[in-house]
């Protein structure tokens, strides 16, 4: 009965299976974007936010490091260098832990910075890897939002405690301390939270897991409010694993208290050390405890040791003197006198958020800043910073219309800069300029003239850099007589006209435009808010301690898009939730969020992205985490905001940030969410994540490039990230997935003639990769290749073969690069020499065919190459150059036919036993006369340093050789002149050959004759030129 | 009710179905690839091979054998052993100097343990006393995979044995290996990992052997290297495994 029930189920699927096939072809992101593979270019010049730092405790060499937004990367040679570990997952970075009895395999992560700015990202729950960092897997808290400590028993590696500091913009269940004793399979609960109370750091008493101290903080964020402390900020001790928990407050002020820092000394762990946020400013600051927290004694409450606590709650004990300590703050502190004076750490970027001290050296300081990594070697006098962590934390990214184009955008506590999209030798740290300062957020460049816009946080300024005089001007708008205070956004909404070159925009509640490129401003708008007066009392926010540093202003404008297809239609979103539109250029606004459907009030609209399609047409993306919403809002009109239909799907894993409609097809849609980029190819029915070497990191905004095709991502932690030309993208359909290859069509190459030189960056520097300079080759395969031949050959409008290309063969989008290369010559014989190697020419510009052959089908398609049409390079010259190539290239092969002649007849006569007839004395001195003459036609003899043999013909060839076709110029004179000498030399070596053969050899011939021994033979030229 | 048990009962069966472990992957892989007795005979393999340059095509012959190996590249013409090992003294050629030099102790030491993974590290892993461990399924270049953790002998980085582990990943419907990965350990490139595609699997005298494979670091574009043949127990020149002292 069982197996009858089994059959019928069968049958139900295979009818089910049947349905499906007719279903259109749904292809996850590995299978659909093939070999296209997201391209990092740092940069690190000014790197990023790092939230946490832990060493190896054996090996001072590994360092790991978290950070704000970019994963964790680990180091292997104390800093020199580090590599991503964390690509694949959350890259907020809570804490990490380092298992202390299985350090080389065994490192836990918890997800969710827990320096709670605005801007942070939640994280997704605690990993554990039991190989160093290589593989990953997720030991639960998904709701925790937030981890800030794992501590591990050191002698026992499946005792582990978690500190839950739980979700910055609402309540949470999750919040508390835990404890495993099965490696993290399973979890107790051992010290509750509450809903909004949660731990904010755990410690372990070295000498005894069974003592913990642990913080709990009662913190909240709302879009327009901070909150820090509160009744139940508390701080606790147990000394039994965590079964039982005490409140250790004997000397802490009383009241409702903020967040608390706490440190034990690994020399004498009764002295532990703890920061505390109290509103009697008095009272805050450095406490310390000689009896393991019986009693606290208040030491310092200076500027650096109370400051900003719920970014700054940090204090680090040197592990070999418990009187050291490091405070992190604005700009960090360091006591050597047990916490009773401090002095300010040395030069290096500002915010300082962890330390680690090397496990030998004390003087060895590691800090994470909000701009990278800084070591120092002499006790915090004096920093260096880590050059290869490209943590970058960019809010926007725009594009301008150079060649190679230029990326512009702002970054957190990093200003604003622009760099190339490529460079000679990679895009080095050196290639970035500065073009504004503080926290950098947009960044435009004018599209006519070297004019770069920029601006800094709350729109306290708006700069006008004139890159051509290198003026800077400050234009931002002032209050005039009667209007009330303008309030801007942290990350204030800036935006060019898609239609006037000198049009700019600017929003407070109000809208700005100027069309004189910020001279004079023209307010366009009422407030466009909901001018909520209980989103603006940011005066009085931030608990226990204010802070008011602008971060939490609310009831502005966010976003703005002018049509690129009627310059009087303007859409503004506000973070208060409001979509407004205006069809006359200002004159009047209708508010339209409320045709929106499903989307909760309030919720911060992101951006507005405006069709260059239909006029009527637009997208919205909301960002609903500010209240502690992670779902993705994404919506489209079409009929100017009437109606809106939600084109966000289950497939989209966390919130949205922001929407790019294609410039070609309407249905391609690219979505930068909290967690990675997300691409449609049907309009939004289906979303699939693009991992092609893109790490899940936040995409906050993406531009696209409307002649190079590439995809350029603003992300929140791991820089500009470039996808390379996307146009395949815009011709899948299910036609083509349907089929079994399908090639797409490419545009033109332009053939590369430009300078490489570059690249001078040193090993520890980050260097951005460049896109190939090959033509690509683009198809789409249904299955991957793993069995049978598959070749790629490219053949010229003759039907010549020219070249072949390593096939791509995975299931998906194919890109080969084919570098359109002719082979060298084939070169004399001798020893390897650096002189005597022959470059590839480029081939000329045409049409040629590309034949794929797979087991025993093949596949044809084109591709077109063409010469830069601003290259002053003339077809008559390049004609020049292609005629001497092709002399060089036959001279060379006819030298190296004569080469193997030599080479030949040496062997021939050396094979030979003469015994003690006279001829033998002829093969010797023939051998002789033929190895000294070979030595004047090649090098067979020296090295390749400074003692090189004298260069022999082929040598001198060569060098002419590689300088025509490497020059872009027609020959000069002296090359002509060069030319005519080698041939010269070669004819009068074949001459001197023809004679020897003519002469002494004639004897070895008539010997072996005699004595009836095989005649000497020769390859044919042409057979020669087939090897 | 009813309907999630059969559900229930359908999915153990197909659970049951869909379980493999890794011996039964790694058996299914030699008898894919034309049986282990076969595998077994192989006492060294030649692979002819080129990579393609800025500078051309350049010819590769891959020898390697239980008691040595060399590579050998033919640049424009000239010869140059890349390296060679005979045993004992694993050696290249200086570029500059156009003379041998030894490879470092470490480096020797690291060949010759590598010795145990010829002609495939799967082979009698268990008498080299290598560990395979099933670590579940993934998707590769959009091909499902069994991802297996192979741990050999421990390889000797900067004096110290670190374990030597590499990530195989098998495309589940033919159950041979399509990409390895696997920290790299020492040089400056140490603590990225490096990946090797493999495709284009052929047939020769019966055994199946990737006839394209590339290496490369992950993240960063990879160089194909395509075998133009692969003969099975060569007749080979002992000599040229071994140092010249005074060339």
């Amino acid at each position: 009965m069982k197996v009858f029930n089994v059959i019928l189920l069968l049958i139900t699927l295979s009818i089910s299976l049947n349905n499906y096939a007719q279903e259109p072809i749904k292809l996850t992101g590995d299978e659909l974007f093939g070999t296209m593979k997201a391209r990092q270019i740092g940069p690190a010049v000014m790197s990023g936010r790092i939230t946490d730092l832990e060493g190896h405790p054996t090996n001072a060499k590994v360092i790991y490091v978290g950070t704000a937004g970019g994963g964790v990367w680990k180091s292997l040679d104390g800093g020199t260098s580090f590599n991503s570990i964390f690509d694949d997952y959350n890259q907020s970075i809570g804490c990490l832990a380092i298992d202390p009895s299985n350090p080389d395999n065994i490192i836990w992560v918890g997800t969710g910075e827990t320096w709670t700015r605005n801007s942070i990202s939640p994280g997704d729950g605690l990993y554990k890897s039991t190989d160093g960092g290589t593989n990953w897997k997720k030991m639960g808290f998904e709701k925790s939002d937030h981890i800030s400590s794992i501590q591990i028993n050191p002698k026992n590696s499946n005792e582990v405690f978690v500190g839950v500091l739980g979700p910055l913009w609402g309540d949470g269940d999750e919040r508390g301390v835990y404890k495993t004793s099965d490696g993290g399979a399973t979890w107790e609960k051992l010290l509750a939270g509450n809903l909004s109370t949660g731990c904010s750091d755990l410690v372990m008493d070295p000498k005894d897991p069974n003592i913990l101290y642990a913080s709990f903080w009662e913190f909240r964020r709302t879009a327009y409010s901070f909150s820090s402390g509160g009744l139940n900020s508390a701080l606790y001790k147990s000394i039994d694993g965590g079964k039982n928990w005490q409140k250790i407050h004997n000397g802490f002020p009383e009241g409702a208290l903020g967040r608390f820092a706490i440190a034990v000394a690994q020399t004498n762990s009764n002295i532990l050390y703890s920061i505390v946020e109290s509103n009697d400013r008095s009272k805050s600051g450095l406490y310390r405890s000689e009896d393991a927290g019986e009693s606290w004694i208040h030491l310092n409450k200076n500027f650096e040791l109370a400051v900003r606590p719920f970014y700054f709650s940090r204090i680090v004990i040197d592990p070999r003197n418990e009187n050291t300590v490091i405070k992190c703050g604005l700009f960090g502190s360091i006591s050597r006198d047990g916490g009773k004076t401090f002095k300010g750490l040395g030069p290096q970027h500002a915010d300082i958020h962890d330390i680690w001290f090397d496990i030998n050296n004390s003087d060895i300081i590691y800090s994470g800043t909000d701009g990278g990594v800084y070591c120092s070697y002499d006790g915090a006098t004096t920093f260096d910073m880590v050059d290869n962590l490209p943590v970058s934390q960019y809010y926007h990214v725009s594009l301008d219309n150079e060649e190679p184009y230029n990326i512009y955008g702002g970054l957190q506590d990093n200003g604003s800069w622009y760099g190339p999209s490529e460079s000679p030798g990679g895009i080095e740290a050196r290639d970035w300029h500065p073009i504004g300062g503080g926290d950098g957020f947009r960044a435009f460049r004018h599209a006519t003239k070297n004019i770069i816009y920029s601006e800094i946080y709350n729109g306290e300024a708006v700069y006008r850099y004139d890159l051509d005089k290198n003026i800077i001007n400050t234009i931002h708008p002032f209050p005039a007589e009667g209007d009330p205070k303008f309030r801007y956004n942290w990350n204030t909404a800036l935006q060019v006209s898609p239609n006037k070159p000198d049009r700019i925009y600017f929003g407070s509640q109000f809208l700005f435009k100027s069309e004189d490129m910020g001279d004079t401003w023209e307010k366009i708008s009422p407030d466009l808010s909901t001018n909520d007066p209980k989103r603006q009392n940011q005066a009085v926010s931030g608990g226990v301690s204010v802070d008011n540093s602008g971060a939490e202003m609310n009831t502005t404008i966010f976003c703005i898009a002018e049509s690129p297809l009627d310059e009087n239609l303007i859409w503004v979103g506000t973070d208060d939730g409001n979509v407004q539109i205006t069809l006359d250029g200002g004159k009047s606004w209708t508010n339209v969020v409320s045709n929106i459907p499903g989307l909760p009030k309030n919720t911060w609209c992101n951006h507005i992205e405006a069709s260059t399609f239909n006029k009527g047409t637009a997208y919205a993306v909301f960002d609903g985490h500010y209240s502690n919403d992670k779902n993705p809002y994404v919506y489209k009109t079409t009929d100017f905001g009437k109606t809106w239909k939600s084109i966000a799907t289950s497939e989209i894993a966390s919130f949205a940030r922001h929407i790019k409609e294609d410039y070609v097809n309407e249905n391609l849609l690219y979505l930068g969410t909290e967690m990675g980029l997300y691409i449609t190819i049907d309009g939004g029915k289906n979303w699939i994540k693009f991992t092609n070497n893109m790490p899940a990191a936040s995409v906050h905004y993406i531009a696209l490039h409307p002649k190079k095709h590439d995809l350029v991502l603003a992300t929140h932690g791991r820089g500009i990230i470039i996808i390379d030309d996307i146009s395949p993208l815009r011709q899948i359909n299910q036609e083509v997935l349907k089929k079994d290859v399908h090639f797409f069509e490419t545009k033109p190459t332009v053939i590369w003639e430009q300078s490489s030189f570059g690249g001078n960056s040193t090993f520890s520097q980050f260097v951005g990769s460049n896109p190939s300079r090959d033509a690509k080759i683009m198809y789409y395969l249904q299955k991957r290749h793993t069995f049978g031949k598959m070749t790629l050959e490219l053949f010229n409008s003759n039907g010549e073969l020219v070249g072949t290309a390593d096939p791509g063969m995975k299931k998906g989008v194919n890109i080969v690069n084919w570098d359109y290369t002719v082979k060298p010559p084939i070169s004399p014989k001798g020893q390897f020499n650096r002189k005597g190697i022959f470059m590839s020419t480029q081939l000329p510009e045409g049409d040629y065919k590309v034949v794929l052959t797979k087991g025993k089908d093949v596949y044809e398609s084109n591709i077109k190459l063409i010469y830069d049409p601003k290259s002053s390079f003339s077809l008559e010259d390049r004609k020049l150059k292609a005629t001497l190539i092709k002399e060089l290239f036959d001279l060379t092969q006819q030298l190296a036919y004569l080469v193997y002649e030599i080479d030949e007849t040496i062997s021939y006569i050396n094979a030979i036993d003469f015994g003690k007839d006279k001829t033998k004395k002829v093969a010797n001195d023939i051998t002789i006369e033929l190895n000294e003459f070979k030595n004047t036609l090649v090098v067979n003899s020296g090295d390749n340093y400074v003692q090189a043999a004298e260069p022999g013909l082929k040598e001198y060839i060569c060098d002419l050789y590689n300088l025509v076709a490497g020059n872009t110029a027609k020959p000069s004179n002296t090359h002509y002149n060069n030319y005519k000498m080698q041939k010269g030399k070669f004819e009068a070596a074949k001459e001197k050959l023809a004679s020897i053969k003519k002469t002494d050899f004639k004897k070895i011939e008539k010997y072996a004759e005699k004595n009836s021994l095989p005649s000497f033979t020769l390859k044919g030229f042409e057979e020669f030129l087939k090897q | 009710m009813k309907r999630i048990t059969l559900l229930a009962a359908f999915s153990l069966i197909c659970l049951l179905a869909n379980a493999q472990t890794a011996d039964e992957i790694i058996e299914k892989y030699f008898e894919n690839t034309g049986g282990k007795d076969a595998w077994n005979k192989i006492t060294g393999l030649q692979y002819n091979a080129s990579v393609n340059t800025q500078i051309g095509e350049i010819p590769l012959v891959m020898y390697n054998s239980k008691s040595g190996s060399y590579v050998k590249m033919t640049v424009q013409g000239n010869e140059i052993t890349q390296f060679a090992f005979d045993g004992e003294t694993a050696w290249g050629m200086n570029m500059m100097s156009m003379q041998a030099e030894k490879q470092d102790n470490e480096t020797t030491e690291n060949v010759k343990r590598a010795l145990k993974e010829f002609p495939d590290p799967f082979l009698n892993s268990k008498e080299n006393g290598f560990t395979i461990e099933l670590l579940g399924k993934e998707a590769i270049e959009g091909t499902d995979c069994f991802k297996l953790k192979l741990t050999k002998q421990p390889t000797l980085v900067d004096g110290v044995e670190v374990e030597n582990t590499s990530y195989y990943y098998f495309d589940a419907e033919n159950y041979v290996p399509i990409l390895v990965e696997a920290e790299i350990k020492s040089g400056p490139a140490k603590g990225n990992i490096s990946q090797t595609f493999f495709s284009n699997y052929q047939e020769v005298n019966g055994l199946y052997f990737s006839f394209s494979f590339t290496q490369g670091v992950k993240g960063y574009p990879g160089q194909a290297i395509n075998i133009k043949s692969v003969e099975i127990n060569p007749e080979v020149n002992q000599s040229l495994f071994i140092f010249p002292e005074n060339k």
